[in-house]
Parts: structure tokens; sequence; C-alpha cells
């Protein structure tokens, strides 16, 4: 279910989480777009020669596809702040998931806060944040 | 790397002025890649088409950090970011960003003995509007035996 | 009584919950929490009084100390105003010797908290500096730990004869209560948490993986 308006919120609501494309195509396909083609995002034998496990999400594509999290369950709130802490590397080509949870209500502003995070398979937090919505 | 020293020379001084252009593929690219399924984000065509919000993060300026800091070759790493978007940013925008470092602080953790510098990028478009404030915490790590 | 021992609220400079919500998140989510302890980093928060929000959601919301020492993080429980002024809480090089010597002499405990992390845990000095003396109480339970650092935080606590606690070590809302401590009797006070510590009965709890573990 989609939120269209601040009355259809409550505390505690999960947001529909999703397995982001961390595959290292859509990698790529980011790091060009977001001009950050630097092999430790790009390339995992690249990464490795600069002493990484593999090539990592940059942290700029895990916050964002947080944002898209919001965006999937509220498509017309409007981002005030998303604060995000990269934790731990994302790694590319591993399977994550992406989770929030609203944790506050403002109804005279109609904000929303939220607490994200990215998990990893071993349940491994590696970023988390939090973010403030404006709802109609 | 003193602290209080470092605060008394750097804090609040811009370091950095840039200019970025906001290109339509590159929104498309971003979002489509992120996971985003509103056509205002992911079609050039949607005539509400904008960048998502925290397109803006990945905006460098000339310099991360100011050039005269010293960093004794340490590379800064970074540990988070905060997005906080005043206005939708369209494509074809020219955006100028000014860059400061908005705080400096010091912890322990996993890695040892860590600075975090927080670099402060403030947006501005043609109508000198600010657009967009990104926050960049970057983190100085020292080896043990420092 | 089940107590999360390790929170952080927006006081830490990390942290971003705000302590209103933990309340609502721990009644909201029906958790097995009577109350829960912030531990603030490298400062202890004496500004702050949560008893009026104890009191609306009757929960016991006690405060404490997450200070940094060689042998990486340490929790301290019953923080004074004079304990501040023995050493300082914002140094991120104390001796820990030193902050278990000023705890005692102050009527507070001092707990290395995540020993099994890299760097910021006990476990990663052992070898260099040796076994520190004066230790009796550590974490096994974090909430934030990763991998198998809490299966070293206990063989730690099981070698070495230490009593365990546990703790979310929450920095956001929804990680409250991911691990705590269970007490026999009730505590309502600093005082009494320090008691109930020296006393040594007490059992970490682990809610991270479905299902529960505990380690006394």
């Amino acid at each position: 279910m989609t939120i269209a308006s601040f009355d259809q919120v409550e505390f505690g609501d999960e947001l529909p989480s999703f397995t982001p494309d961390t595959g290292l195509e859509n990698v790529r396909r980011f790091a060009k777009a977001a001009q950050m083609m630097a092999k430790r995002f790009t390339d995992h034998e690249g990464a490795r020669k600069e002493g990484l496990p593999g090539a990592m999400v940059p942290g700029v594509m895990s916050q964002a596809i947080l944002t898209a999290m919001i965006h999937r369950w509220a498509p017309e709130a409007a981002l005030v702040k998303i604060d995000t802490i990269f934790r731990a590397p994302v790694m590319v080509d591993e399977a994550h998931e992406v989770n929030g949870v609203v944790t506050d209500l403002d109804e005279e502003t109609k904000t929303a806060e939220i607490d994200l995070t990215i998990t990893n398979g071993a349940g491994e937090t590696r970023v988390l944040g939090t973010a403030t919505v404006r709802l109609p | 790397m003193e602290i209080e020293e470092l605060r008394k020379q750097f804090l609040k001084l811009n370091f950095d002025t840039a200019e970025f252009r906001v290109d339509g593929d590159d929104i498309v690219g971003f979002s489509v890649a992120c996971g985003e399924t509103a056509s205002r984000y992911t079609d050039a065509s949607d005539p509400d088409f904008q960048a998502p919000p925290t397109f803006p993060a990945r905006f460098h300026g000339r310099r991360m950090l100011p050039s005269d800091l010293p960093l004794e070759g340490k590379i800064p790493l970074d540990a988070g970011k905060a997005v906080m978007p005043q206005k939708a940013i369209r494509a074809g925008t020219k955006l100028v960003g000014k860059s400061y470092l908005n705080e400096i602080y010091e912890k322990t953790g996993r890695s040892g003995r860590m600075i975090f510098l927080v670099s402060r990028m403030e947006l501005f478009d043609e109508a000198e509007d600010l657009a967009c404030i990104v926050d960049s915490r970057m983190v100085v790590r020292e080896r043990p035996a420092e | 009584m089940i107590l999360d021992l390790h929170s952080h609220s927006i006081v830490s400079d990390d942290g971003r919950a705000k302590v209103p919500n933990y309340c609502q998140w721990i009644r909201k989510k029906d958790l097995p929490l009577d109350g829960f302890v912030l531990t603030e980093h490298r400062k202890f928060d004496f500004d702050s009084d949560y008893s009026a929000l104890a009191t609306e959601f009757d929960l016991t919301i006690l405060k404490a100390s997450e200070v940094e020492t060689e042998y990486g993080h340490v929790l301290v429980f019953g923080v004074t105003r004079a304990l501040t002024e023995a050493f300082d809480f914002s140094d991120i090089g104390l001796p820990l010797a030193k902050v278990l010597e000023e705890s005692e002499r102050h009527g507070a405990v001092a707990v290395p908290c995540h020993p099994g992390r890299t760097r910021v845990g006990m476990c990663a000095h052992v070898e260099s500096l040796g076994i520190p003396a004066g230790v009796s109480i550590v974490e096994v339970f974090n909430g934030g730990s990763r991998g198998t650092e809490d299966d070293a935080a206990r063989a730690l606590a099981e070698t070495q004869g230490y009593r365990g606690i546990g703790g979310s070590d929450a920095h956001i809302v929804s990680h409250i209560g991911r691990c705590a401590t269970a007490f026999p009797g009730a505590i309502g006070t600093e005082a009494e948490l320090v008691e109930a510590l020296q006393a040594g009965e007490f059992e970490a709890k682990s809610w991270k993986s479905k299902s529960s573990e505990s380690s006394s």
C-alpha cells in the first residue's frame, strides 16, 4: 500500500522493504551517471588492488536507494532531510535489504521521521540513518 | 592533528566554489540505478522531471577539503552524508556549490583514532536561491601506533 | 526487570534517536523492556531530565556514559559530578586503570563494552597490553556487533570469569532493545543500578536473532 497523506501514517509503520540492485552492472550505471567511475566502485579486481575486499556500492548510491524506498512508500513525500552513516561497506554483488520504519510524527508540520537501514545477508547493519519527510 | 587548532584555523571558512551543470541523462541513470520508479525522476519527458532529492550529493568541488589542511598523507574516507533539499532541481540548471568545514571532531572506532571532518556544500541555482545543502562526513583514520 | 544498558540519543554526536521516541517505540512494539540507560559518548548528560517521560511511559530511564580508553570503549554507570571531575570524559585515550579506579572510588561501575570489536573492544588489546586488573563485568551482547564479535566477548568473559551484561548500542529508535540485561529486582535510580551490578545477579539477553539468547 502506498501512502497518499500524513493521516495514513502511524508511528511504528514499516515501509515496504526491497532488495536493491547492487550488481556490478547496475553500480557501473550509477557510477557513470554520478561521475564516480573509480575502480573501487566499478571493478572487483581494481578494488582489491586498493586493499578492499571487492568493489563497494558508493555511499551516495546507498543513500539514494534509501530515498527510493521512501518514494515507493509515499510517492508524494517531500524529503526534508536525510542523514546516513556509512558504518561498513555495502559490497557489490552481495544481497542487501533496505528497511525503514516510522519513528516520529509531527502533526503540526505533517512530517514523519523514518529510521533507515541497509543490512547484508548476515543481518549486519552496513548503512543506517534517518530521514524527515513532509507529507500532503 | 590537534582538534582545537584545526577548528580555529578551518571552521566556517569557504575553501571552494565550483559550478555544476545538471544533466538530464545523469538524472535518469542515477534514479533508475537506485530503484526510483516515479516518472518525475526517471522520465525526461515528464512535465515535472527533476533530480531525485539526494542527487546533489554526487557533486564534488575542485577539492573536498581545504588544500592546506594538514592530513599528513592520510586519505579521508566517506563516513556519511546528510542532504537537505531546499527546492526542486531541474535538468539544465547550473548550480554553484560553496564549501566550508562545518564541524571537526574526534573519536575512536573500529579503525583506531578517527578525526571527523564535516564539509558542507551549499548549492545555489541561477536565481541565487539555495537549492540544496549537502554535508559530507569524512573520516581520517590514524594508525594505531600514532 | 529488564533494562537495555547501552543506548545513545541525539545528545551523542552520532546518535539520531530522540528519547521520547525510544519510549514510544518500546510501548508500540511491546518490547520486553522495563527501561533503558542512555550512555552518551564521551560525556555525561547532566542537563536532560527524563523523569516526566519515565512516568508517562512507565519506564525506567537512567543516564550513564561511554568513555574511550586504551582498551576500547567503557560504559560507566553511576556517574556523579565528582567523577566527571576525576578524569576528562571527552579524552579519547583514557587509561582504563584510571577509569576503573576512579569509578570505584566514586561509587560507580565501569564495564568494557563490545569487547569483541576490533580496536574499540578489549579483546583486541589484551595480547599487547595484558589482561587489565579490576574488570569484573563486560558487555557480552551488543546490538551493533558484527560477525563473531559477541562470541569473542562471551569467550573473554568465560575465560576471565567476568559477569556479562547486554545492551543494544542503539543510535536510532528502532534499534532499542535488541540486547538487554535482566535483573532479579526493581531498579529505579542510577544508584540502584550500580548496586544491582555490584551484586552480580544479572543475565545478558539478546533478541538480535529470531531465537532469544542469554548469558549470565
